[in-house]
């Protein structure tokens, strides 16, 4: 019902004239939002994460996520180049630990780790938290290409840790997408831009409804210009999981 | 004793050709060696003096603070209460230094490195504007926000000179991404390996950085009187810490970065303390230093194998060319211990005056290579702890070169001189050749 009347605004939204919004709408498109990556259910994609750095050959990696959101449950598992394979990340509660078959151990790392030292962060493959994380203000309404955009400035509430403690998002005023968000650094330094040009959705059988994924995040490092990550999910599978997968001795058995 | 000494000195240049190339390669030998020892030590003290000066004192009392298990911070919380103890311990230290700590990622228009940042108060550390030269800028700007002093090689990396903003982009001990806009004030003159990865920024821009108040610091560096009291002092601070209630790690050699990985795997919260040393903080330099004096001592061997080799050969030369002297010494009453010692005598005269020439030579080649200041080639200067070759002089090694030189070409003649001893004074005497 509450999907239902946001849509409603969403659509009211698009033909009306510009209006800021109110806390409590922002507030909504920003659960709205996490709803929609949400999956009840198992997840699992096959992800190519391509890292171009300035001055240096592009390296494309082949990876594997494993996500069940309920337990806030988090897998990355490498399987090209072969030089990678093998390596991966589990998030257990709020810790993300890293494995690496070469050396067979385990390190801990921060939730807010880039993964494989690309500009891409553990969040961009894992479920959102927009709405718990952050308090919205509105920035205004402007055309982000051919889209009419919401601007929204989100700042990270008091004793919860994030990567980037200000955000700056742009939504798709027709369907509440979001399309592109800007992440700043405490000093309010613009450290990182992201794109999501394309958003799909799955019929997922748990959540009796759909699940968005964006196909495509383009990521763009504003400190260090020229670099940049894109992230592709080439596919999603929302079949069930082993129960054994989310655990150490089963992202080791996978190198052996 | 005099007489023998007297027999030798005249055999010696009787033989004038034979002695010059003899104690010419045993000068050879030493000199190389001298100069090895000299470049050795300059590593040494170049690498006491440069990490003493940029990353740490001769006794460091710092830690890691941990918010969560998942994170750690190179950090001591309420710093000044650690320093009392500290104080109260060892009430006769030379002076204490607090310098923040920490690892960033140092981003120019053009480029980027990732490099260890020292907090400093410049105005109350005299010692740092001693020891560190601006090529270009003032080290004392330090004292203005949001500076930074950085060295030549890095200033050539990320292609900026003095004037120029650099952005330091770090993670704060919560894991939020932080930074910081600093201006250059001094590029600094190259330190060895230690300045390639160092970096000074003022106390309160680390403090912003990380988010951190000013009861905080990375580490408390304690400069002592006498470096000979590390490992009591050592000990005595982990009793009094443990003591006032401070959990206190384990002594660990390794610097403080490549434990900040393993604190973050360990499963504990708050703050602990870690005593290390100065030697403990850079080991993993000291492979370098040992590399250094590997190769001397295998040079040095080698050459001494070779050069031993020789003294045996031309002692027996000297033996057959004076076989009828043996004889007539042995048949007028010299003793077979006696003329032992002659020809042992020859061999000692032979390196001691072979080993002084050879020492006064590397000495002087030392001093020589000192006054050129020769840039060493970048790659080089890994093992050599400076971007300059740099020599010093320690007599006591010096001497024990000499020593084991002198040694060796003195017993190495025991053979042949045995040999001479054993003649019979009657075939000795017939001896034609």
């Amino acid at each position: 019902m509450k999907a239902l009347l946001l849509l409603t605004l969403l659509t009211v939204n698009a033909f009306a004239i510009a209006e800021p919004l109110t806390k409590d709408k922002m507030v909504d498109i920003l659960k709205e939002i996490d709803k929609r990556v949400k999956s009840p259910g198992d997840y699992k994609a096959l992800v190519y994460l391509e890292e171009k750095e300035k001055d240096k050959a592009d390296v494309v990696r082949e990876l594997v996520v494993y996500r069940r959101d309920v337990d806030e449950k988090l897998t990355l598992l490498f399987t090209k180049p072969k030089s990678d394979a093998g390596q991966g990340y589990l998030r257990v509660d709020k810790n993300l630990w890293f494995y690496d078959p070469a050396v067979g151990k385990w390190e801990r790392r921060t939730e807010r780790e880039r993964i494989a030292g690309t500009d891409s962060r553990r969040e961009d493959f894992d479920q959102s938290h927009l709405a718990t994380d952050y308090d919205p203000t509105f920035v205004g309404e402007e055309k982000l290409g051919n889209f009419n955009v919401w601007v929204m400035k989100l700042k990270v509430k008091a004793n919860v840790d994030v990567a980037y403690p200000i955000v700056k998002m742009w939504v798709d005023k027709s369907n509440g997408t979001q399309l592109k968000r800007q992440d700043f650094a405490l000093s309010e330094k613009l450290m990182r831009t992201v794109y999501n040009p394309k958003w799909e959705k799955l019929y997922s059988e748990s959540k009796k409804g759909d699940l968005w994924f964006p196909k495509e995040i383009r990521i763009y490092d504003e400190i260090e210009k020229g670099n940049s990550t894109m992230v592709v999910i080439k596919s999603v599978d929302l079949h069930p999981l082993p129960e054994n997968m989310f655990t150490k001795a089963w992202l080791e058995s996978k190198s052996r | 004793m005099s007489q023998l000494f007297l027999i030798a000195y005249n055999n010696l240049l009787q033989h004038r050709k034979r002695t010059f190339l003899l104690g010419g390669a045993i000068a050879g030998v030493t000199a190389l060696l001298v100069f090895l020892l000299c470049l050795s030590s300059g590593v040494h003290s170049t690498m006491f003096e440069s990490a003493t000066t940029l990353m740490t004192g001769h006794i460091n009392v710092a830690g890691f603070y941990k918010v969560t298990s998942g994170q750690s911070a190179p950090l001591v919380t309420d710093y000044k209460k650690v320093l009392e103890v500290v104080r109260k311990t060892l009430p006769d230290i030379d002076f204490v230094t607090s310098r923040g700590r920490g690892w960033a990622k140092l981003v120019s228009e053009t480029s980027s490195v990732q490099s260890a940042i020292g907090g400093i108060d410049i105005k109350t550390e005299p010692e740092f504007l001693k020891v560190i030269h601006a090529n270009t800028g003032k080290v004392e700007d330090l004292a203005e926000p949001n500076t930074i002093l950085i060295f030549e090689s890095q200033a050539k990396k990320l292609n900026v000179k003095v004037g120029d903003s650099i952005v330091l982009s770090v993670l704060t001990p919560r894991g939020t991404n932080n930074t910081v806009d600093v201006r250059v004030v001094a590029v600094a003159q190259d330190m060895g390996i230690l300045s390639s990865f160092n970096v000074f920024i003022p106390e309160a821009a680390l403090e912003q950085l990380h988010q951190l108040n000013s009861d905080s610091t990375g580490a408390i560096q304690l400069h002592l009187k006498d470096l000979k009291r590390i490992p009591q002092d050592m000990a005595d601070l982990r009793k009094a810490l443990t003591a006032a209630g401070y959990a206190v790690m384990e002594q660990e050699s390794r610097p403080f970065w490549e434990k900040i990985d393993a604190a973050k795997r360990e499963d504990w919260t708050g703050q602990k303390i870690d005593l290390t040393t100065w030697e403990d903080e850079l080991t993993f330099i000291r492979w370098a230093v040992t590399a250094v004096d590997g190769l001397t001592y295998i040079l040095t061997m080698v050459l001494l194998i070779i050069i031993s080799v020789g003294i045996m050969n031309s002692m027996w030369i000297a033996i057959r060319e004076r076989t009828r002297e043996i004889g007539t010494l042995r048949a007028i009453g010299m003793q077979r211990t006696r003329v032992l010692a002659l020809f042992m005598t020859e061999a000692f005269t032979l390196g001691i005056l072979g080993t002084a020439a050879g020492a006064v030579i590397g000495m002087i080649f030392a001093i020589l290579m000192n006054a050129a200041h020769i840039k060493v080639p970048e790659g080089a200067n890994v093992f050599l702890m400076s971007s300059h070759l740099h020599f010093s002089f320690e007599a006591l090694r010096i001497l024990g070169g000499m020593f084991v030189i002198t040694a060796c070409s003195t017993l190495i003649s025991i053979i042949p001189s045995i040999h001479a001893a054993r003649m019979k004074p009657i075939t000795a005497m017939q001896h034609i050749g």
